[in-house]
């Protein structure tokens, strides 16, 4: 018996001398148990798993001040501070973290691609892929509810907004000057090639207090971190050819490229609707050098490009057409560091430059203007928890424009302005639960040359409905921006306010795997739009602020990858009322570039057979209102409906070489976008009219894409 | 009751003379070869807050979890089991970046990170994942592992392009070498593979 008993002692002994039992429950926010949660005292072995009633219970050999430890896949780990001979048994409630993939976004207004987005619209490749947009980050977009199709102008107008009301970002840094040069009624397109940026988030509204200096919209273009792999790309197209390398270091890396493009051959080929006297033709090239840092990132982006082209231009009020001559250089320089101080604190630091001038001869006449716009940036993030993210920051842009008008053989006309504006924003992110999250904060702006001071309040909020039943959000907003430089150069005759507009945005979004609906109604409210009272603005022109408007509407979205195989399409359907009341408008009327409703239908199918991607997109819209003097009122009739269909082919000889064609308008619809009217009616007491219309019925485009890389894998189907 | 004594001591020496680590891993492989995922998880999570020296306890949550997300269709799950591999991971990649185990198990993750949406993440990865087995094979020119995690990712493309496969399958051989040569330094050390390069080697002879 004595032996038994010292044998057990022993063994005891062995075992441990004071053995306390750890017990408790572990459960979510309800009360509903959690099974399986890892329960232990940090830094010794001591631990367990919750059982299906969320009940624990261990026992350890630690004594004293010690810590426990609750984790959970998709919930908030626990650290509590225990003492092991008091420790009473508890109930452990633990917290959804907001870190998930299910967990609420706050994003009405804003549509994401790109790989940090947890809830991406649109993919890098859609970009490009995407039939018509011949590589144009700005006419893919286009394809998204909320836009307009002003095909004569080729940039984005957001919800009733003109189309300088969107500013452009590169890595949080503005672009001035975000569109090549053109002359009226030829389009421009955007000047950034998809190749280097692998986030795009586009903001239809309610954007965050970082942004500024935009009525509608922000498009936030962010290059890629870090490159995948050595490359070289090769493009022969018949409107040009590109080159890009991209080498990469243990620490840093550089992309390169370069693209001429000439329309000489294309428009020699094909006849075109616009008298060239030289066609369109341009050479650019852009670079990213990245570099890490032990703690930080930086990525410097130059781009450059030089342009010209020269055009005879119809007009119905004069007999012979007005030669434009137009020669564009710009440049662009960002340099962004992106680091962390300590665990919770980031810093973001970054200056932009931009360099435009443009050289403009029309007829005899001589047009030069150059723009210089700087942006510095300053911005420090605290993360408080999971929950709670705290943006502050502030924002200096220079803007410097000097024109001059040489009239021939004779006087020469010179405006310009210099502006400052110094900005700073807060903004707070915070998470009350996986269900409900609230982004509040407020920017306040100084304008040098308006001597004007604003402050605008933003906030959003959105509510996840259920696990499988979508989230809606709202978003309010007030946005400023100075007027536009045509406007802004009569400064010294004129002292401009700024034009401010006022978002309210509801949104529904449901998501599952390939799947995406967004319903967005929203109104806009207009207010201090410059008005003046010539047909076009000059320096002695009446300016005033005292214009008005207003946009509201509804967005739909809905895109699916999942219900036929191969096959990924979306659908845009936009509704906008919108009216104005600004420029040289006698009554509040419907501008001539919104049209009330849009539908675009993008279809990409992958034919497995063909290693092909074949792609349409069908654009329609209603007819957009446009001023017709023989009829009583303003902007008062409608052209025909808008239609475009357009249709490409992806063809993949191997991985890395692609063969690529595109028609655009492959119906040959003839759309027209606007009519011109003659000054002066004629000897019958008609005022006569000319169309206008888009350059060319259709567009062919035919290239082949090389890419040599290592992995003998990649290629540029994302560049199409 | 000395003979007592010394049986007592004897079973404790039994008992406790593995060390808690060598116990705790134990324990933890035998719940994931029982398919409890969470626990064993949770088990290499403990002895991994214990045990800040050893890359091995980490090196398993983020193996278990990537693993388990194979498996797992909710798609907020996989990326949860993930997210969570990937943290594990990070913590011993900056303790050991030349560690060739460890790269693979970063090129797994990766390769997660592909199934779970190839769309938009195998133009990001791919790159990523060839770079990660080269460098686990230089640093480790015999982990087999990292040949054959190489190959069996490019297989996918190739069979796909009906590019030829030969060169791709004479790397599986030659991993399968590797894995007969291949000794783990310790009972718990890396050694998983080699039935997979089996079964390729396998499909690799059909043609």
């Amino acid at each position: 018996m004595k032996s038994i008993f010292t044998f057990s002692l022993l063994l005891l002994a062995c075992i441990g001398f004071a053995q306390t039992e750890i017990k408790g429950k572990v459960t979510d926010q309800k009360g509903e148990p959690i099974p399986g949660a890892n329960i232990f005292i940090e830094g010794a072995y001591d631990g367990t798993s919750s059982q299906d009633d969320g009940s624990f219970a261990f026992s350890t050999a630690e004594t004293g001040k010690q810590t426990l430890v609750i984790s959970f896949l998709s919930f908030e780990t626990i650290k509590m501070e225990i003492d092991v001979a008091t420790y009473q048994p508890q109930t452990i409630k633990m917290r959804e973290s907001v870190n998930v993939l299910d967990a609420v976004i706050v994003n009405a207004g804003t549509f994401e691609a790109g790989d940090k987005a947890r809830v991406s619209v649109l993919k890098p490749l859609d970009i490009v892929t995407t039939a018509g947009s011949a590589g144009d980050i700005v006419a893919a977009l286009q394809t998204l509810p909320g836009t307009q199709t002003v095909g004569e102008d080729g940039r984005l107008f957001v919800r009733g907004g003109e189309a300088d009301e969107t500013q452009t970002f590169v890595d949080g840094i503005r672009v001035a000057q975000p569109y090549g040069s053109t002359t009226n009624n030829l389009p421009t397109r955007g000047r950034f090639s998809p190749f280097l940026f692998s986030g795009i988030s586009f903001s239809t509204g309610g954007y965050s207090a970082e942004y500024g200096e935009a009525l509608s919209s922000v498009l936030l273009l962010n290059t890629q971190d870090d490159p995948d792999q050595n490359k070289t790309d090769i493009a022969l197209m018949t409107v040009g050819l590109g080159l890009g390398h991209t080498k990469k270091w243990e620490k840093s890396s550089i992309s390169v490229n370069a693209s001429y493009i000439d329309l000489a051959p294309y428009q020699w080929a094909i006849p075109q609707n616009v008298s060239w006297n030289r066609p369109f033709q341009q050479l650019s090239g852009e670079a990213v050098y990245r570099k890490h840092f032990e703690y930080g990132l930086l990525k410097v982006y130059v781009a450059f490009d030089s342009s010209r082209f020269d055009v005879n231009q119809e007009s119905i009020n004069t007999p012979t057409a007005t030669r434009v001559d137009l020669r564009n250089d710009n440049l662009y320089f960002n340099a962004s560091y992106k680091g962390d101080l300590g665990r919770t604190w980031q810093l973001t630091a970054g200056l932009g430059y931009g360099l435009g001038k443009n050289n403009i001869g029309l007829d005899l006449d001589d047009v030069k203007n150059t723009e210089n716009a700087v942006h510095m940036k300053l911005k420090l993030s605290k993360r408080f928890s999971d929950r709670i993210k705290l943006n502050v920051g502030g924002d200096y842009f220079i803007t410097d424009f000097d024109e001059s008008y040489q009239f021939f053989q004779g006087e020469k006309l010179n405006a310009g302005y210099t502006a400052g504006i110094a900005a700073a924003y807060s903004e707070a992110d915070v998470y009350f639960s996986k269900k409900l999250a609230m982004k509040i904060g407020a920017r306040a702006a100084y304008n040098d040359l308006l001597h004007e001071s604003v402050l605008s309040p933003r906030a959003s909020l959105a509510y996840k409905l259920g696990k499988k039943a979508g989230q809606v959000s709202f978003a309010y907003g007030d946005f400023q921006q100075s007027p536009k430089a045509d406007y802004l150069k009569y400064s010294d005759f004129h002292r401009f306010d700024n034009e401010k507009a006022t978002h309210y945005i509801l949104n529904y979004q449901y998501t599952r795997e390939r799947q995406t609906l967004r319903a967005e109604a929203y109104y806009k409210d207009y207010r201090n739009l410059v008005k003046y009272d010539d047909d076009v603005p000059q320096f002695d022109s009446n300016y005033s602020n005292n214009g008005s408007g207003y946009a509201k509407g509804i967005d739909l979205f809905w895109r699916d990858g999942r219900t036929f195989r191969n096959l990924e399409y979306w659908i845009s359907y936009s509704y906008i009322d919108s009216k104005r009341d600004y420029r040289n408008f006698p009554i509040e009327a419907t501008p001539n570039f919104v049209a009330n409703q849009g539908l675009s239908v993008v279809t990409k199918y992958w034919i497995e057979d063909w290693k092909s991607q074949v792609s349409l997109t069908h654009s329609m819209a209603t007819g957009r209102p446009f001023d017709n003097p023989n009829k009583p009122g303003f902007l008062q009739d409608k052209t025909r409906a808008y239609n475009n269909l357009s249709v490409s082919w992806a063809y993949l000889l191997t991985q890395q070489k692609i063969l690529y064609f595109s028609v655009s308008n492959v119906l040959g619809t003839q759309n027209v976008y606007n009519y011109e009217y003659a000054n002066t009616p004629s000897a019958n007491g008609v005022f006569q009219r000319r169309e206008i219309t888009p350059t060319a019925d259709r567009f062919f485009f035919v290239g082949f894409f090389w890419t040599i890389s290592a992995d003998k894998k990649s290629n540029q189907l994302k560049n199409l | 009751m000395k003979t007592i004594t010394t049986i007592a001591l004897f079973i404790c020496t039994l008992t406790f003379g593995q060390s808690k680590y060598e116990q705790g891993m134990t324990k933890a492989f035998e719940l994931w070869g029982q398919g409890k995922d969470t626990e064993a998880s949770a088990m290499f999570e403990r002895i991994a807050a214990a045990e800040q020296n050893q890359w091995l306890p980490n090196y398993y949550v983020a193996f278990v979890n990537t693993i388990s997300s194979f498996s797992t269709k909710d798609r907020a799950t996989v990326s949860a089991l993930l997210d969570k591999a990937q943290k594990a991971l990070d913590v011993e990649m900056i303790k050991n970046p030349e560690n060739s185990e460890i790269l693979v198990m970063q090129a797994m993750i990766y390769t997660g990170w592909v199934a779970f949406d190839p769309m938009t993440n195998g133009m990001k990865y791919s790159g990523q994942v060839m770079e990660l087995y080269d460098k686990a094979q230089k640093l480790d020119p015999n982990n087999p592992r990292a040949v054959f995690g190489k190959a069996e990712y490019e297989m996918g493309g190739a069979k796909y392009f009906g590019t030829d496969t030969a060169p791709i399958c004479a790397e599986i051989k030659r991993s399968l070498e590797l894995f007969a040569k291949f000794k783990p330094e310790t009972p718990f050390h890396p050694k998983w593979g080699q039935d997979r390069a089996e079964a390729a080697a396998k499909e690799c002879e059909k043609k």
